[in-house]
């Protein structure tokens, strides 16, 4: 192990850097757009698609989907997202922000792409849009929320033990376990970054229905934000062994003026004996230093507010 | 372990099924050696088995850089400020743990941080090129025992809350075994010629959670550490 030792400081560094990519930098967006090769430190496969800071895998019809051991449709494997610039900005963003280059989001519900926000909602989203640069929740190592983990940068590993299916994702070394044996939610008391999720399977689509979010997380980089009243309901339909269909109907009466809804499609990767890193977020976070509002934040200093 | 009677049920393809959330009972994320109680902190007894004494066979110079350790554990503890505990530590922090298994992996996921760890049980030999906060961890079946061989690791975590620790030529070898239907035997060995005099070996008992429709909930540390931060200026 000895002749690792000076790689340390290249693995803490690694990660940094990728939080780089993701964390908004004054004028960045543009690069983000085109210059982004996914976490796992090569770039995407010939025809690979670019979205946001990670490569999807590209379209290609696979079998008819199987059946894992104890009857689920079988999800299991490496899956690259396609929800075009969701990550930058959930809704379409025609027009460029600091940080954040314009692009089509995931809303398919409203017709204009746009969340329905109430007016004063609208204003917070707004104001939050302008502070991004420290307040953005994964610049600061939160896990997302839902539906934001299905989208997140660098993919993820579904894997369907008996009685669950569960995500694990390579940003933040972190995961997402649903049940699928028809419990009910937890108390609504308990309120958690990443909500409590509970799956049951309709026909050949996993429909998961999430609630108890504690409205710290956004959907986005682009101050698009959550309160602890949002319900998310998701629907994964594997097509075939190669594609699986992704909805998400969202509610929140207390900001919303009507449910919206987001669509996109998971790409199986093509490489499938890959292994999912280690991204150290907190251990190499180097962002509450220069992005953080309070003391030993930089964020004003460095000018990176201006507009 | 040599001489078990309990043999675990199957999981479809046809290894022991250690499935199911599971928690230790024991003070070993204190000090894993001998302790007596301290603020906040209850004593206990060391989980070191082998040396027989109860204690962490340390070189003179290691030793006394974990004593300082312990003199600093406020500021210098790793898992004060949030980071990946790395194994074995991640194992009997005083949080719930779930278990599951595929045909290619284990997985253990820990409340504490959103903590994943997979084991690769694949065949394949750890990486080359790369030094982890968890380890890289690759494991086989020995009957009815998990074996995992632990390397890769990170050498700024360390095992306990009272500055016991390591250096990057840690080496772990962890035997997981469920004794009985609701408790597994949790036994690493540790080697670090850098730090230790001779391999080491700690055992403890990990406790099945039968609480109906028990979940992992969450502790994202980072998090509350801001808020702390936050609230103190």
């Amino acid at each position: 192990m000895k002749n690792l030792k000076t790689l340390n400081v290249l693995v803490v560094a690694a990660a940094a850097a990728a939080l780089m990519l993701f964390a908004p930098m004054p004028g960045a967006g543009q690069d983000k757009q085109k210059g982004g090769k996914g976490g796992k430190g090569k770039g995407g496969p010939p025809g690979a698609e670019q979205y946001g800071p990670y490569y999807a895998a590209p379209v290609t019809a696979g079998q008819p989907v199987g059946k894992t051991p104890d009857g689920q449709p079988d999800m299991q494997g490496f899956w690259t997202p396609r929800f075009n610039q969701a990550i930058f900005e959930i809704q379409d963003h025609p027009k460029a922000q600091p940080g954040i280059g314009p692009g089509k989001g995931a809303i398919v519900d409203p017709a204009d792409g746009r969340i329905p926000y109430k007016p004063e909602a609208a204003e917070k989203a707004k104001e939050l849009l302008t502070k991004q640069i420290y307040l953005e929740p994964e610049a600061h190592c939160y896990v997302s929320g839902v539906p934001h983990a299905a989208y997140q940068q660098f993919g993820y590993q579904i894997v369907q033990p008996a009685g669950y299916v569960l995500f694990l994702t390579e940003y933040a070394h972190t995961y997402r376990a649903i049940p699928t044996d028809g419990r009910p939610h937890i108390s609504p008391n308990v309120k958690l970054f990443r909500g409590d999720s509970v799956g049951k399977w309709d026909g050949g689509t996993l429909v998961v229905d999430t609630t108890n979010q504690n409205g710290k997380t956004w959907f986005d980089m682009a101050g698009n934000f959550t309160t602890p009243a949002i319900h998310v309901v998701e629907r994964f339909t594997p097509v075939d062994t190669n594609n699986i269909n992704y909805e998400a109907v969202v509610e929140d009466p207390s900001i919303y003026t009507q449910p919206w809804k987001i669509a996109g499609q998971l790409g199986r990767h093509p490489d499938q004996n890959m292994e999912l890193m280690e991204f150290a977020c907190v251990e190499g976070n180097q962002d509450l230093v220069h992005y953080t509002e309070g003391v030993g934040g930089k964020a004003k200093e460095k000018g990176a507010l201006t507009k | 372990m040599a001489g078990q009677a309990y043999k675990a049920p199957r999981t479809p393809e046809g290894n022991p099924d250690l499935q199911g959330f599971w928690q230790v009972m024991n003070t070993a994320a204190v000090n894993l050696e001998d302790h007596i109680a301290t603020l906040g902190m209850p004593a206990g007894l060391s989980v070191v088995v082998d040396p027989p004494d109860g204690k962490i066979p340390y070189t003179p110079a290691a030793r006394e850089k974990q004593k300082e350790n312990y003199k600093n554990r406020a500021k210098a503890d790793p898992l004060n400020i949030c980071y990946i505990p790395g194994v074995p530590r991640a194992m009997y922090l005083p949080f719930p743990m779930q278990i599951v298994q595929t045909p290619k992996y284990v997985l253990i996921a820990s409340e504490f941080a959103h903590t994943l760890r997979m084991i690769y049980m694949n065949g394949t030999k750890h990486p080359d090129v790369a030094l982890f906060w968890i380890g890289d961890s690759r494991g086989h079946w020995e009957g009815e025992t998990l074996v995992v061989d632990v390397a890769n690791h990170l050498p700024d975590t360390w095992f306990d809350r009272s500055g016991n620790f390591h250096s990057d030529a840690l080496h772990v070898v962890e035997r997981i075994t469920r004794t009985e239907p609701d408790i597994l035997t949790y036994e690493a060995t540790l080697e670090d010629p850098q730090v230790f005099t001779r391999p080491w070996t700690i055992r403890m008992l990990l406790y099945r959670h039968k609480e109906p429709d028990f979940k992992l909930l969450e502790y994202e540390c980072n998090a509350y550490l801001e808020d702390a931060e936050k609230e103190s200026q």
